[in-house]
């Protein structure tokens, strides 16, 4: 009586949690993957099973390529600036030189964070209007208005455009998670490498880097994940245009959905959007060999 | 997964495992809540209309597209009216923006949220939204009340009409014309063009004259693109072929004529400069209201909103004959827009959709809008401007009526020809690739 009593509290004090990770996150995904095999529409609830023959149409879909491109091109380039550039911020941040204006600094970086992702675009959109926009009128003002493009209207510079706002907004959040884990590092190891002879340039790599090695796995998979699923930044800006060139997977999924009004098509694109980042996940928690006891 | 990370780091990896059977039961457990709350929703569906006993107040879900002036003011003065004159009505009006309401009203078509009374384009978009069955048959009231409905136009309820039943009410009737500037073509002694050719003509004299894109259009509102391909291949396709293609059963899109008409929607765009697929329509319609376009395609709708920016002395022309097309040549496309009522509406919303459609409450909102009401002798020269007259003239005159490309046929193949309309004019794809994918599109659905 008393062993299974005691078992049972800590399964009560899960319980929230589990609830709500069950209803609003397990169940969808389960529902998602069994919509995935039916062909319906919103405005009827009659589901026709059809197989796998979702699954195989995404192999032939065109938009479906051209998003993917998409959303790696995003994962690269948030890991390169946002990871890798976070780091530098935060060590500069952290260095004793900037200690005095460091906070004020910390607060200017962590501000898009908090500004809500809708009133960014909307104001990136007029950054980027190709008649009264800033930066055209910054490319001109310093002599470089040969360089000056519709930004959002062009096809080839769309997704650049995207993701370039994303990485001004997002920088400042994974820059304040490298603050924390460089604050953790015992200052005993730099001192001893200062004793050493170590500049600052070595202290980073030798000490630095190898000591947020876990943030910064971290960071990776929120960066990468993040990535993956990225939808109100290109939903807003360009609504996937011109055409189809700065589409991603969770756009494209949206308007198979709530547009085209194919449920279950669009149930398949989430299935696989899952699939991918499931495995992007596995991935990196493989290679990064995080959770091992050292 | 940063949660998960941590857990994992804390070397707990194998308490975890531990309890991942009493999980999975927790799951089961969580499952079994979840149906049992499921099947408890069927049984207390509520109606939009939520009575509050203690006050009697009926409240009405109200949601319509114009959250933009001077439509909204006029909207939500109508409401205050009618909450006076109904003191038990509280009115709860929402709006979003065209290319966004499409897709909100679909969403709320979908489930028991639909609105009690919301606006509604004619055809297949109506369809659409019909055959969720979650829309209230209107053919009762109308023949119950024909003080009220026979003011209006009987023709523009077609739209509305699917199996003999009617679904909607017409409040507002549309065309879509080239509207040019009068003074810019006088100026540079331009001939108001009749054939397309001739446009181009004036195009390229306009461009010689200073005007580096004498024609605009906001090409990232994918519904001006459908405007412009409606129009096209209804000059050039045959008619038979047309309705034909545009029944989604039927479809097949091989007939050569599309493909001509993407290349001159294409040729048109190369007028139109780099800008277009980087603005909205509502930026062309500024650069035309501000005299630095000369010509713009328009519905006559914005007459009003054209002369409130700017001081531009409006002419209208129907969109050219083509050489060799099959088509009526002077046909106008357009449609009317109305108001269709969710199943569960209470009899106070119908009593609030014959306000919004009385003769008066129309010949005001001329006034105030500026857009043309679909009742019967509405537009007078007390309620409208002699431009908007011109354009109601040019309306009630037209040979027949197209209707907007992207209400008549499958969104899927209007989605095709939309964005392939962006690449087009981006020089990303050729006229052939977007209608041999259409081809591919039609060939899924049936």
């Amino acid at each position: 009586m008393i062993l299974k009593r005691i078992k049972l509290v800590p399964v009560l004090f899960l319980l929230p949690s589990l609830l709500f990770l069950g209803v609003f996150v397990y169940i969808p995904i389960v529902q998602n993957f069994f919509n995935s095999f039916f062909d319906f529409s919103v405005f009827s609830q009659t589901k026709e099973f059809i197989g796998f023959s979702y699954f195989k149409e995404l192999f032939e879909d065109k938009i479906l390529m051209t998003s993917f491109a998409n959303n790696i091109k995003y994962a690269v380039i948030s890991v390169l600036f946002q990871v890798f550039f976070a780091l530098i911020l935060a060590t500069i941040l952290e260095d004793k030189l900037f200690r005095r204006i460091a906070p004020t600094l910390r607060v200017i970086y962590f501000i898009p964070v908090m500004i809500s992702i809708s009133v960014i675009a909307l104001l990136f959109s007029f950054i980027y209007n190709p008649q009264m926009g800033l930066l055209n009128s910054f490319l001109d003002l310093i002599g470089l208005e040969s360089l000056a493009k519709p930004w959002l209207g062009n096809a080839t510079t769309a997704i650049y455009a995207v993701i370039a706002m994303s990485q001004w907004q997002s920088v400042g959040f994974i820059t304040m998670l490298f603050i924390v884990a460089i604050q953790k590092i015992p200052k005993d190891l730099y001192e001893a490498a200062e004793i050493d002879g170590a500049g600052r340039i070595r202290k980073f790599f030798n000490i630095t880097v190898p000591q947020v090695k876990e943030t910064m796995f971290v960071n990776v998979l929120i960066t990468v994940t993040g990535a993956m699923l990225v939808f109100n930044e290109p939903y807003i800006l360009t609504n996937g245009g011109p055409g189809i060139s700065s589409m991603t997977l969770s756009v494209h999924m949206y308007q198979l959905g709530f547009i085209k009004d194919n449920m279950g098509y669009a149930s398949a694109v989430a299935t696989l959007i899952f699939v991918v980042t499931a495995i992007f996940a596995l991935i990196q928690i493989k290679v990064s060999g995080t959770g091992k006891d050292e | 997964m940063t949660k998960r990370s941590v857990l994992i780091k804390q070397g707990e990896r194998s308490f975890i495992l531990k309890k991942i059977l009493s999980l999975l039961t927790l799951l089961v457990l969580v499952t079994l809540v979840l149906t049992a709350c499921s099947s408890d929703k069927g049984a207390t569906t509520p109606t939009n209309a939520s009575v509050n006993n203690n006050e009697d107040i009926v409240e009405i879900e109200f949601f319509h597209r114009w959250p933009n002036e001077p439509r909204k003011s006029f909207y939500d003065q109508k409401i205050a009216e009618f909450e006076d004159q109904n003191p038990n009505v509280k009115i709860n009006v929402d709006s979003v923006l065209n290319d966004s309401y499409k897709e909100k009203i679909r969403v709320l078509v979908s489930n028991d949220g639909l609105p009690d009374i919301f606006s509604s384009w004619s055809h297949s978009f109506a369809e659409n939204l019909v055959s969720s069955n979650r829309v209230m048959s209107l053919d009762d009231i109308i023949k119950d009340d024909t003080d009220w409905s026979s003011n209006i136009m009987e023709t523009q309820f077609d739209g509305f009409t699917f199996d003999d039943k009617t679904y909607g009410v017409p409040f507002t009737v549309d065309g879509k014309a080239f509207f040019y500037n009068k003074s810019i073509f006088e100026e540079n002694n331009i001939q108001v063009p009749k054939t397309y050719d001739d446009l181009i003509d004036a195009l390229d004299s306009l461009q010689k004259a200073g005007y580096e894109t004498p024609l605009v259009e906001g090409l990232t509102n994918t519904w001006a693109i459908s405007h412009y391909l409606g129009t096209i291949f209804q000059r050039i396709v045959d008619p038979e072929i047309l309705a034909q293609d545009y029944t989604t059963s039927t479809a097949k899109f091989t007939d050569e004529g599309y493909v001509k008409g993407l290349e001159i929607f294409q040729e048109l765009t190369s007028y139109m400069g780099e800008v277009s697929t980087a603005i909205d329509h509502e930026a062309a319609r500024n650069m035309f209201a501000a005299g630095e376009v000369p010509i713009l395609y328009m519905q006559f709708a914005e007459v009003k909103l054209v002369q409130d920016i700017g001081d531009v002395n409006i002419g209208f022309f129907n969109f050219p004959s083509i050489d060799g097309g099959k088509g009526d040549q002077t046909a106008l496309t357009g449609a009317p827009e109305g108001w269709m009522l969710g199943k569960n509406a209470p009899p106070e919303a119908v009593e609030f959709l014959k306000f919004l459609t009385s003769p008066e409450t129309a010949m005001e909102f001329t006034k105030v809008d500026g857009q043309l009401n679909a009742v019967k002798g509405g537009i007078t020269e007390e309620n409208a401007n002699p431009t908007s007259l011109e354009a109601y003239d040019i309306l009630l005159n037209s040979s027949s009526t197209a209707v907007w490309f992207d209400n008549a046929v499958d969104i899927n193949v209007a989605d095709i020809f939309m964005r392939g309309g962006q690449s087009l004019a981006t020089k990303q794809v050729t006229p052939a690739e977007i209608i041999e994918e259409v081809q591919q599109a039609v060939q899924k659905l049936q």
